[in-house]
């Protein structure tokens, strides 16, 4: 017993001492600290990091990343508090909430000057950093979407080319599933997203909704007022769609695997989702032979674009070196890097990418942008992420209603009824406008 | 009778207690009482109490960033939470969820630390299998667990299959999800039940339980009349701590539902997990303090319960 | 009489208890599993327990990527000395909520109890602005400070307390002529090694998985804890089975060691010969 104690106050009086070693200051070097949520950019951003030292050997830069989920919490914690790293990367949506708090100072003007270089960015990427007549963050790279397809499984199924509506899509999906003895499905057409907490599942809703000709929301006659954009044939059909999938012809069901998860498996033919899929099959399943296509259109052609923007904090005490920094990430050097090595997509428009997309092919898909192929996103209002996270739970359980797939009364009052919470929302958040 | 005086307080405040007809004795364990508790007392102050009274406070208000009572409007939070219907789904999910897994873990960890408490050879082997999953942090745990859930390959249905019994979606539909996450909670934390009541076992004095089988007493009454009445404290410990930690749960909810093979969230929807969205995603720090509020005076009554109904005495 | 006897019961219980730790250990036999498949068998559906082809790739890609030692050291001390104080303060406070009154002594205790009431998460944000406060942002006294206290840690010691010392052995040391400190170290303590090493287990158990908090103090990688370096293997989309696994379960063993050391302790307080039938 004596001698475990004089173990236990050893420890203790080695543990103190290590306590205030840590507490003393390194010798003063100009430091730069960027905060991401995307622990898969550290390897970029060491990558800018070597030749930021290069003219700036001065400064030690320290890149912290974090998982996402928890990123938004520090951030609510520290953002207010000033404690926060001097870069951050985040989304425009995200960012937005201390926009509004004026946590969040505003580009200054050789930022703004870089950024409205024509054909630098798309216009809906600039319009979606412009607030008011201010411009925040610079916007480094983009989540985009598009079609995974199982080139092997099209052929085995005689289909030559991928889908470009969406009728086409579901006729492709019912002759792609496959079915077991009992008729139980084990692969299933196209993986829908049927089920997951979040925000997510409304999120892959849309990608069908738009195309459909609606919207989660719509903008109302006064300006900065909303209202559900849903609650129209639009979001009948794209119901209804689903419906068909799961009951009516049955090539998709919540009971097998879905995702990235799915389609590497070889357990679906097709699904929707965003470049990272590409380096991820890479490592886990490099011998899947698939391919990238647009999003089929149906009565308009378009794709989400989701932005991770860098923001130079109030925090900050070296807002000119951070700006430096962040628009060295933005080189079209670097911008290349980024895209061949971690698979996020370069946020500008006037570089040339053919040869990484002749690298990987499946990227094109993503990169390009032919004429009257639309960008929507999320609208950085605050209560969005909650109308959106709220529709999501409502169509998760209208998914396992079979009812709801025959009775067009009791869709139209399902639909009536999302709208209405979504409207009160709005209310709430004194957004709401017809 | 001056020499008694050990620890030298000062004779006004001797004079004070044994003004009051406390004895010496008892001064002596006041002040030993008091000396003990008030610094541990302050550092609970800094660290819990304060911050707690701080959130508390945050109720009454409506918050902006950075600003938590920006807005006051009084009991309006309040109002709004009884009327929202995520808020009595998570109540709902979360009282059945805390009765089953309380219950049934409780139930399990006896049994089992019960037939572990005599000295076998696999004794020691079988206590640290027992606690491993109370170790293994839950990124493989949920891994693990949605496998053992999946209804085409999963290992449950497998085992079901022998009993002619239907696959099941376990954690595709709603009825099913909050029994599958239960079963999951369970299965963690009856390692952590199982070594509380053990040490509460092996703590009783051999004396007793031989005075009883000398007495020919059998193995079920020594069980009844001897262990269970001793082990009443720690019955309490365990049933309190948790019913507490029932009601708080939130990292399984949150790992079993995230992703594309995610449990429906209504159906599995608990408080801890309303009050992280409402504080974290929407940033509506007021609503989520009431949340808050509403579930520290649920947990408190069940315990101050469960402490009348053990009849402890102070 | 007590000899061993074979029952129908016992048998039963016996292979209950067999394949109820069965069902325990699946997790981690897959977890071991996972951390030695090369990553294109991860994917293998179903999944096999155990692997077509072996490698030890994964444990290396943990301390590559991330400078997983640093981490390691961190949380070593960060739950030693959580342990060390949550131990000293439960184990007094636990004494003296157990078998003292005084005036105040319910409310006090109730406070303290409460306190394990609110989940972590709801009161972290006005802690953190205290820690600001202090200047502990980002400092090893800040990662430690939410854990140099755990209320289940006083209320398990004072159940313990009063169901293993009867007043009586206190009152006769009194008679002794023991001081009251005295009573606390020379009778109460060495009783009481049993339920202390059992809180010993779990505060160090609590202090190690803590991960938000971990997150939200730190600035640096040179504080993070494992659990945290281990959330750097959890990408947006996607999670990197390899590595995690093998880093999931080389931080379990100090737990594990934890455990076994301390079981031995609970196992040596009080030997239940009088058990055996």
């Amino acid at each position: 017993m004596r001698k475990k104690l004089l173990v236990v106050l050893l420890v203790l009086v080695a543990v103190m001492m290590f306590a205030f070693a840590n507490g003393q200051d390194e010798n003063k070097k100009e430091e730069l600290s960027i905060w991401t949520g995307y622990p898969e950019m550290e390897p970029f951003y060491q990558h800018v990091a070597e030749q930021f030292n290069e003219t700036h050997p001065n400064v030690k830069i320290t890149i912290v990343s974090h998982p996402l989920r928890e990123f938004e919490q520090k951030l609510s914690a520290t953002i207010p508090a000033d404690t926060v790293g001097d870069i951050i990367e985040i989304s425009t949506y995200s960012v937005k909430k201390f926009i509004d708090a004026g946590m969040i100072p505003e580009n200054p003007d050789n930022v703004v000057d870089f950024m409205t270089t024509p054909d630098r960015f798309s216009d809906f990427v600039l319009s979606a950093c412009h607030y008011g007549d201010k411009y925040y963050g610079l916007p480094l790279f983009l989540g985009r979407t598009a079609l995974f397809y199982n080139k092997d499984m099209f052929k085995a199924a005689g289909i030559e080319n991928p889908p470009t509506t969406f009728d086409e899509m579901y006729e492709d999906a019912k002759k792609l599933a496959k079915y077991d003895d009992n008729n139980k499905l084990t692969v299933s057409g196209h993986s829908l997203r049927l089920s997951g907490s979040g925000s997510g599942l409304g999120e892959k809703f849309w990608f069908v909704l738009f195309p459909m000709g609606g919207t989660i929301l719509e903008e109302g006659a006064t300006e900065g007022t909303y209202h559900a954009g849903y609650n129209n044939d639009a979001g009948f059909n794209a119901v209804r769609y689903y419906l068909d999938a799961v009951h009516k012809d049955k090539w998709d069901s919540p009971e097998i695997k879905h995702d990235a998860e799915a389609f590497e498996l070889g357990l679906t033919a097709m699904f929707f989702r965003e470049s990272w899929v590409i380096g991820d099959a890479a490592q886990k399943v490099p011998d899947l032979n698939y391919g990238t296509a647009f999003v089929p259109s149906a009565a308009r052609w378009g794709r989400i674009t989701n932005l991770e923007n860098l923001y130079v904090t109030r925090a900050c005490e070296n807002p000119e070196l951070a700006w430096e920094f962040a628009e060295l990430c933005l080189s079209p050097e670097n911008q290349t890097w980024m895209l061949d090595n971690i698979g996020w997509l370069p946020s500008r428009t006037d570089v040339d990418f053919s040869e990484s997309i002749a690298k990987t092919p499946q990227l094109a898909a993503f990169i390009d942008s032919p004429e009257g192929y639309d960008e929507f996103g999320y609208i950085p209002i605050s209560c969005f992420d909650e109308i959106l996270t709220k529709f999501s739970e409502r169509l998760s359980a209208a998914y396992l209603n079979a009812k709801l797939d025959t009775d067009d009364a009791a869709l139209r009052k399902w639909l009536d009824d999302a709208a209405k919470e979504t409207n009160e929302i709005l209310e709430k958040a004194g957004m709401f406008g017809e | 009778m001056r020499n008694n005086n050990s620890l030298g307080s000062s004779n006004w405040l001797e004079n004070f207690f044994l003004s009051r007809g406390v004895s010496r004795n008892k001064l002596k364990q006041y002040i030993f009482a008091y000396v003990s508790i008030v610094p541990i007392f302050a550092i609970y102050l800094i660290l819990r109490i304060l911050p707690i009274v701080r959130n508390f406070i945050y109720s009454f208000f409506r918050a902006e960033i950075g600003n938590p009572t920006a807005h006051f409007i009084g009991f309006q939070n309040f109002i709004d939470l009884f009327r929202d219907q995520l808020f009595l789904l998570s109540l709902k999910n979360t009282t059945i969820f805390a009765l089953l897994v309380t219950v049934f873990s409780v139930a399990i960890s006896l049994a089992v630390a019960l037939a572990l408490s005599r000295k076998t050879k696999y004794g020691p082997f079988m206590e640290t299998i027992y606690f491993l999953p109370v170790i293994t942090p839950m990124v493989p745990v949920a891994v693990v667990w949605k496998w053992i859930y999946d209804p085409t390959y999963g290992l449950l249905n497998y085992i079901l299959s022998f009993f002619n019994i239907d696959s099941v979606a376990w954690l595709v539909y709603p009825k099913t999800a909050l029994a599958a996450i239960i079963i999951m909670s369970i299965w963690k934390v009856v390692g952590y039940n199982m070594i509380i009541l053990l040490v509460g076992i092996r703590d009783i004095p051999e004396i007793y339980i031989e005075a009883a089988q000398i007495d020919g007493a059998s193995r079920t009454q020594v069980l009844r009349r001897i262990i269970m009445p001793l082990l009443r404290p720690i019955m309490l410990f365990v049933f309190v701590i948790s019913t507490i930690n029932s009601y708080n749960v939130f990292t399984q909810v949150f790992i079993m539902t995230t992703g594309s093979q995610g449990a429906p969230a209504g159906a599995v929807r608990t408080l801890v997990y309303d009050i992280y969205e409402n504080g974290f995603r929407y940033f509506k720090t007021g609503y989520a303090a009431s949340e808050a509020i509403v579930l520290f005076l649920i947990i408190l009554a069940l315990t101050v319960f469960q402490f009348r109904v053990s009849k402890e005495e102070d | 009489m007590n000899k061993d006897k074979i029952t129908v019961g016992r048998v039963v219980s016996v292979v209950l208890l067999f394949l109820g730790a069965l069902i325990m250990i699946l997790p981690f036999l897959w977890m071991l599993s996972t951390s030695l498949k090369p990553t294109t068998q991860i994917l293998d559906w179903p999944p096999k327990l155990i692997p077509e082809t072996f490698t030890i790739q994964h444990y290396f890609t943990v301390f590559q990527t991330v400078p997983f030692g640093r981490f390691f050291i961190n949380s070593i001390c960060m739950s030693t000395l959580s342990t060390v104080v949550i131990l000293l303060t439960s184990v007094l406070a636990g004494y003296v909520f157990a078998k003292f009154s005084f005036p105040g002594k319910k409310f006090l205790f109730m406070a303290i109890l409460a306190t394990a009431m609110v989940p972590f998460e709801t009161y972290m944000i006005p802690l953190y602005l205290s820690m600001v406060k202090f200047h502990w942002v980002n400092t090893f006294m800040g990662l430690v400070a939410p854990y140099l206290v755990m209320s289940y840690g006083i209320f398990f010691m004072r159940q313990n307390i009063k169901s293993t010392i009867p007043n009586e052995l206190m009152d006769a040391a009194r008679i002794d002529g023991l001081g009251e400190f005295g009573i606390f170290y020379k009778v109460v303590l060495p009783l009481m090694t049993g339920s202390a090493g059992a809180l010993a287990i779990f505060a160090f158990m609590q202090t190690w998985a803590a991960f938000i908090w971990p997150l939200i103090i730190t600035s640096s990688k040179e504080l993070w804890t494992t659990e945290l370096g281990l959330g750097m293997f959890q990408f947006r989309f996607s999670v990197d089975m390899g590595p995690i696994n093998a880093g999931s379960i080389i931080s379990i063993f100090p737990v594990l060691l934890v455990f076994l050391f301390f079981r031995r302790n609970i196992m040596s307080s009080m030997t239940l010969s009088g058990m055996k039938d």
